[in-house]
């Protein structure tokens, strides 16, 4: 099991846990209207979780097609999860960058091509989208009722959080004493990170609501900042990882906590922190988008997902070590569990929306494009 | 007789086949170019297509950019120089001194073509990151600070490019430099000129019109190139315009417009390149260069021979052993260091590599598709071919533009057009590998034909109205002379086609579905995403899959290429 | 003149076989054929002379239908196989007809036999109809040792049989021959010729050559076209194209000639001899073979058809007196360079003794070679 470096503040996380979930928005908290759903037989059990969808016609149906903003083997996880529990259900995916797979989607839609059963975005502003365009498919499953409100499309049905994905800040404790590392987000902002900082580009969601978070509590000035001290982008948190325990950075300033466990196996030269201040969290949303041509399939993926048996797979599978935001969810395979950490998450989701490009922008100028 | 009748039915079958060909070739290119410029020139809603307004405000927006457009001319031009300096001095020494292994040399200077930009770039990152790159953990090593190269700049990205297109610009001035009377050195010889005079006031100045096609033709590339400017230009925040399209497109909400836009001033310049080119080519020396072929003459350089020996090999070293070396060196260890811990050692990541059921059925198309794209491909470019260049029918240099225009585009950007044009086409292909196999043959074309009427050109055109005069129709006497003497060329052209599709990583990357993976995207996924060890294991397997296509492409040269003497 | 054969059923017995009319041919944006008639009779060779560029290649390839002509009309065997005002354009492979190319064009991936026997498997003949025939061939140029040669491997010449083998093997109508020798060796080159015309007169097809090589086409012509500029300048008889050249051209590109201008002296005439007088004041006489005079005319003598001699000849009518510049020993001949009535002349002789010291010598000519030329046209 890994534990943290810094047991002082991993305690103080811990401690701060009840809040940090209690100080989550009341997000969408107008009564969840359920649709007009047809549920036409009962929920059946299958394995340890229930579901509406017909599991023999699912299998008939023979396939599920994915579509996921997590990186290759990230994705190829969450498939061989459901096709290990399922072995009838051919599964095939594809991957790239939220924004890139968000645009695939809409033109592949526009021109009326529907070949995707399931959609995971790891930004809830493109989600937001995709429903008001009724791309997604409404389906209210039996395990709908774990999640709380706050963790599901409003009205319920579209998609909801099947995982979080945060991040703090880490260090290569080789070339980074333990007295000089950074313990706060202002402390990131000392001018002699100057060259060796590491941040992700602004395609990714995480970094998008650390920006939003950050200017939320520190106002624009902090990355005005940031900005000085040139820093370089990536596009996964491995690239940040590998690239701070082989030492080419010395400080990253998005370490996800997902990739912090990956390389803790591979290296003990990195340390994470976890700023007091708290850590912005994003939400990966699932949905199962309308006109899928697996319908049942993509209903059973989604009860999969949702059951405490896919929940357990997104935490504990080394390649995603997701957050559950389920109300009984299990601890992760690291021993912590999601409300042990203060989590940022926005409070008002449509000025969230509002401001992405507001930030694509500011963040694309900072690093050059 | 009856000659007329029949004749006309005759003429018209094979003007038919041209023009269904013509067609087909013109559908491949102008129909997803016509999607980019509609992109480029939306300034409408970006959600509604077909666009709501047109304008040209998304070019001026290319203006706050001009550290990116400043970015890709800087490394174009270093890269050009460079890989020129490379191909002059390795084809002079090849073709025309006595420097010893000529003929075991020359075949292995096409190597680095092989070894693709990404496998150098991603060889490069490890070797030269400033903190740690081998070469500077070594120099650590003994006693230095800091960093002594640092891969991840203007001019790494220069340097590992000037290796690959050091290869092209080779080819293509040995090629001049055979092709060149030397009966005009030894005149210059016999007057009494020096060695060295001869070569600077003969041999540069007859050479000329190929080095300066070949500075174009690469810079061209350049400009389109894509993989090394990611993988060692972006950890530094350097960008370039396809690097910058390519960001551009990936992140939410995408910024189509502009990257088309971007494309689409990218193949204005490229076209201009071009027209240049072919106005050098066709005003200069082009008939020295498709003439006979003679017997270049050596000169006997005396003891420099070692020099230029070590110089050759040095090449070698450094654009093929070096890189090489150092992936297979990090693909059998857990985190790539230059003094590598004795637990650090493991075969996880080919066990890994192999056992990613993506990676397996991804390499599985690129091998379908290539051989697809290859015979496809040759069949159609060999029938372009001849009609642009020797049936000479009426508008064939317009036909000569249109399939020749893939080449100004990067790839990445007319991958847009293809996925637009190919989305709204009725016939229901998106998504399988038949877009790919589309693309592949579309952004090819040039490629192909090029290397085809390369050869084409070679063949003396009286062998075919030879045939025509002895009353072979035009199908007889493709298949029992036309083909027949191109035969060594269309196996070269297929080898080429074969090996271009299995590494083709701009169009890809967009036209991919979920049942149509290749393997040169999950690789620079791979980098992205997951270590670099395991992406060396990838590229290693990748790289493994075309030497042995190379090996064949060999072997299968000689043997025809032993009888075929064309004059 | 050669005994008219028939070789293509289809054809009259004799007649026209070829016909030619006011052909004109475009080659990019240039007018490369301007307007050319001519035409070939049965079982006759028929050779385009003139210098590189002037359109004779490119006349037969239009004849061959390897050229697509602007306009006019191309008839063989009295059929239009192009017609620009009946839309007809034949292609080449079904124009019956055959063609030995400048290079050759033997096929390298192919044996001797099997270039040899192309042609006739194009035509579907069984396999013992081919073997009799492509050894008939070969035997009659003399390569059936090479029969099963790799044609990559045979000398120039040796290629040059094979081609005109292949080229006749299947009995076209029409041969076509586009500078044939012209990439031979002199000796060989002198042989061939004399094989080539036996073979054409053995096979007795009609045939078009295309050389400019004028030696070449005396020795191998029925009748000689002479082309300048994609035009005719004067169609003939070897020995009419060589002792009555039409104009000042023709003169000089067949075979070495001295032009002589003068103005029309038409109160000397006598005998039906036309006389000039050159601006030096010399009174030449010539003959007009029926061509008008007009008040300044051009006269053509052959170098040969002038007398050299130290003593004055005999006779009144030109003879005169030269200076001679210098004599170069040739072997065959001697060649005089002299001065003349203000102009340099050179005069061929056979070979002399060396004259030491004497620079004033004589010059005269027969009337009957002093041959009065057509009026230039006044072109650029």
């Amino acid at each position: 099991m890994t534990r943290f470096t810094d047991e002082r503040l991993s305690r103080r996380s811990l401690l701060q846990a009840g809040t940090a979930l209690a100080a989550v928005p009341l997000f969408g908290l107008g009564a969840p209207q359920v649709m007009a759903q047809t549920q036409p037989r009962k929920a059946t059990k299958v394995l340890d979780f229930e579901t509406y969808a017909d599991v023999a016609k699912a299998e008939q149906e023979g396939a599920l097609v994915f579509y996921c903003h997590e990186n290759e083997a990230g994705t190829a996880a969450i498939m061989e999860g459901f096709h290990k529990d399922f072995p009838k259900i051919k599964t095939s995916y594809v991957r790239a960058q939220t924004g890139a797979l968000y645009n695939k989607i809409v033109s592949e839609r526009s021109a009326g091509r529907f070949d995707v059963d399931v959609l995971q975005l790891s930004d809830i502003a493109p989600a937001l989208d995709f429903q008001k365009k009724e791309g997604y498919a409404v389906y209210v499953g039996p395990e709908s009722d774990a999640y709380k409100a706050d963790f599901k499309s409003n009205p319920q049905g579209s998609f909801f959080w099947t995982g979080t994905t945060f991040a703090g800040i880490a260090y290569n404790n080789k070339k980074v004493s333990e007295a000089e590392a950074p313990k706060t987000w202002k402390d990131v902002l000392n001018p002699k990170w100057k060259g060796s900082i590491s941040c992700k580009i602004s395609s990714s969601g995480v970094q998008y609501v650390a920006w939003y978070m950050l200017r939320q509590m520190y106002g624009p000035e902090y990355w005005k900042e940031y900005a000085k001290l040139t820093p370089k982008a990536f596009d996964s948190r491995v690239q940040l990882y590998d690239r701070l325990a082989k030492g080419d950075d010395k400080v990253c300033s998005l370490a996800e906590y997902a990739g912090y466990s990956l390389y803790k196996e591979k290296t003990q030269d990195i340390t994470m922190v976890m700023p007091p201040d708290g850590l912005p969290a994003t939400p990966c949303v699932l949905g199962a988008v309308s006109k899928a041509p697996h319908p049942e399939a993509s209903k059973l993926f989604m009860d999969w997902a949702m059951s405490k048996r896919g929940q357990a797979w997104y935490q504990n599978h080394p390649n995603l070590i997701y957050g559950s935001v389920r109300s009984d969810a299990p601890p992760m395979k690291t021993g912590a569990k999601l409300s042990d950490f203060k989590l940022l998450f926005p409070t008002d989701y449509d000025d969230y929306a509002k401001m992405r490009d507001t930030f694509t922008k500011e963040w694309n100028g900072m690093l050059g494009l | 007789m009856t000659q007329t009748v029949i004749a006309g039915r005759r003429f018209s079958a094979q003007a038919v086949a041209g023009v269904v060909v013509a067609i087909v070739a013109a559908v491949l290119v102008l129909y997803p170019v016509f999607f980019l410029l509609q992109a480029a020139l939306d300034v409408g809603d970006p959600d509604v297509r077909p666009p709501t307004a047109y304008g040209f405000s998304n070019f001026g927006g290319l203006l706050q950019y001009p550290q990116i457009i400043f970015n890709t001319l800087g490394v174009s031009f270093v890269a050009t120089a460079l890989a020129l300096v490379f191909g002059f001095a390795l084809a002079w020494i090849l073709t025309r001194t006595n420097v010893p292994g000529r003929r075991w040399l020359e075949p292995l200077m096409v190597v680095p073509f092989y070894l693709t930009p990404l496998l150098g770039a991603l060889a490069w990152s490890m070797l030269g990151s400033q903190e740690s790159g081998f070469i500077n953990q070594f120099w650590r090593a003994l006693g230095g600070t800091g960093y002594i190269i640092d891969a991840n700049t203007a001019f790494g990205i220069a340097w590992v490019m000037a290796f690959f297109e050091g290869s092209v610009a080779f080819v293509m001035i040995s090629a001049v430099m055979k092709s060149m009377d030397p009966s005009l050195e030894e005149a210059s010889q016999v007057m009494g000129a020096s060695r060295w005079r001869t070569m600077l006031r003969i041999t540069l100045p007859l050479v000329i019109p190929g080095v300066l096609g070949a500075a174009i033709f690469v810079f061209a590339e350049m400009l389109g190139s894509f993989a090394a400017a990611l993988v060692l230009g972006s950890p530094n925040r350097f960008y370039v315009v396809t690097t910058a399209i390519y960001q551009l497109t990936q992140q939410y909400p995408p910024k189509i417009p502009l990257a088309a836009a971007m494309g689409a001033s990218l193949f204005i310049v490229m076209f201009l390149m071009l027209f240049v080119y072919r106005w050098i080519v066709t005003a200069g020396s082009y008939v020295t260069i498709t003439g006979k072929a003679f017997r270049p003459r050596v000169n006997d350089v005396g003891r420099l021979r070692y020099v230029l020996l070590a110089f050759c090999l040095l090449y070698l070293f450094v654009a093929v052993v070096l890189p090489l070396a150092t992936l297979i060196y990090a693909s059998f260890q857990k985190l790539a260091v230059a003094f590598p811990a004795a637990d650090n050692w493991t075969l996880n990541n080919y066990r890994t590599a192999m056992s990613m059921n993506a990676v397996r059925s991804a390499l599985g198309n690129s091998l379908i598709l290539g051989l697809a794209t290859a015979t496809i491909g040759v069949l159609l470019m060999t029938l372009l071919s001849w009609l642009i260049y020797r049936a000479k029918l009426p508008g064939s240099s317009i036909i000569e533009y249109v399939v020749m225009f893939p080449q100004a585009v990067p790839r990445l950007v007319f991958a847009f057009g293809i996925m637009w044009a190919w989305l709204v086409s009725p016939i229901p292909i998106y998504g399988t590998l038949w877009l790919l196999l589309i693309a592949y043959i579309t952004v090819f074309l040039p490629l192909g034909i090029r290397t085809i009427s390369g050869v084409m050109l070679q063949v003396d055109k009286s062998l075919e109205e030879c045939a025509q005069m002895c009353g072979a129709p035009w199908g007889y006497r493709m298949r029992t002379v036309t083909v027949p003497l191109l035969w060594p060329g269309l196996i070269a052209a297929w080898l080429l086609l074969f090996i271009a599709s299995i590494r083709e990583l701009g169009a890809s990357i967009l036209l991919m579905g979920p049942h149509s993976k290749v393997i040169t995207p999950s690789i620079v996924e791979s980098w992205n995403a997951t270590s670099s060890e395991l992406t060396a294991a990838m590229a290693l397997i990748q790289t493994a899959v075309v030497a042995v296509a190379v090996a064949i492409l060999l072997a299968l040269t000689r043997r025809v290429g032993g009888h075929t003497r064309m004059e | 003149m050669p005994v008219p054969q028939n070789s293509t059923p289809s054809a009259a017995t004799s007649g026209t076989h070829i016909a030619v009319e006011n052909l004109q041919i475009h080659y990019g944006t240039v007018l490369a054929v301007r307007g050319v008639s001519f035409t070939v009779e049965q079982g006759e060779q028929l050779t385009l002379l003139g210098p590189s560029g002037c359109g004779k290649t490119t006349t037969l390839r239009a004849i061959a239908g390897l050229e697509k002509p602007t306009s006019g009309e191309i008839r063989i065997g009295g059929a239009p196989v192009y017609s620009s005002a009946r839309k007809v354009n034949l292609p080449a492979e079904n124009r019956g007809l055959s063609m030995v190319f400048q290079s050759y064009a033997i096929w390298p991936h192919m044996t001797v036999f099997e270039n040899v026997a192309y042609g006739l498997r194009v035509r579907r003949e069984s396999k013992a109809e081919i073997g009799t025939k492509v050894d008939r061939a070969l035997d009659m140029v003399q390569m059936r040792p090479y029969r099963d040669r790799r044609a990559s491997q045979l000398s120039g010449g040796q290629q040059q049989r094979v081609a005109l083998a292949r080229a006749f093997v299947f009995s076209p109508s029409v041969l076509l021959f586009d500078e044939p020798l012209s990439n031979l060796d002199a000796k060989l080159r002198g042989d061939m010729r004399i094989e080539l015309r036996e073979l054409q007169h053995r096979l007795g097809i009609t045939s078009v050559y295309v050389t400019h090589d004028l030696e070449e086409a005396l020795a191998m012509s029925d009748r000689i076209v002479v082309m300048r500029d994609g035009v005719i300048e004067q169609v003939g008889t070897p020995n009419e194209i060589y002792n009555l050249p039409r104009n000042a051209f023709v003169a000089d590109f067949v075979g070495s000639a001295n032009l002589i201008n003068g103005r029309h002296r038409a109160d000397l005439d006598t005998d039906g001899l036309v006389a000039i007088e050159t601006a030096g004041g010399d009174i030449v006489y010539g003959s007009a073979y029926g061509r008008p005079v007009g008040d300044t005319a051009t006269m053509s003598v052959r170098t040969v058809h002038f007398k050299f001699s130290t003593q004055r000849p005999a006779g009144e009518r030109n003879v005169w007196p030269v200076k001679v510049d210098r004599m170069v020993f040739q072997g065959d001949f001697t060649q005089v360079h002299v001065t003349w009535s203000g102009q340099h002349l050179v005069i061929r002789c056979a070979a002399l003794e060396p004259i030491e010291g004497a620079h004033d010598a004589f010059m005269s000519v027969d009337p009957r070679r002093v041959v009065l030329l057509e009026a230039e046209k006044a072109d650029a």
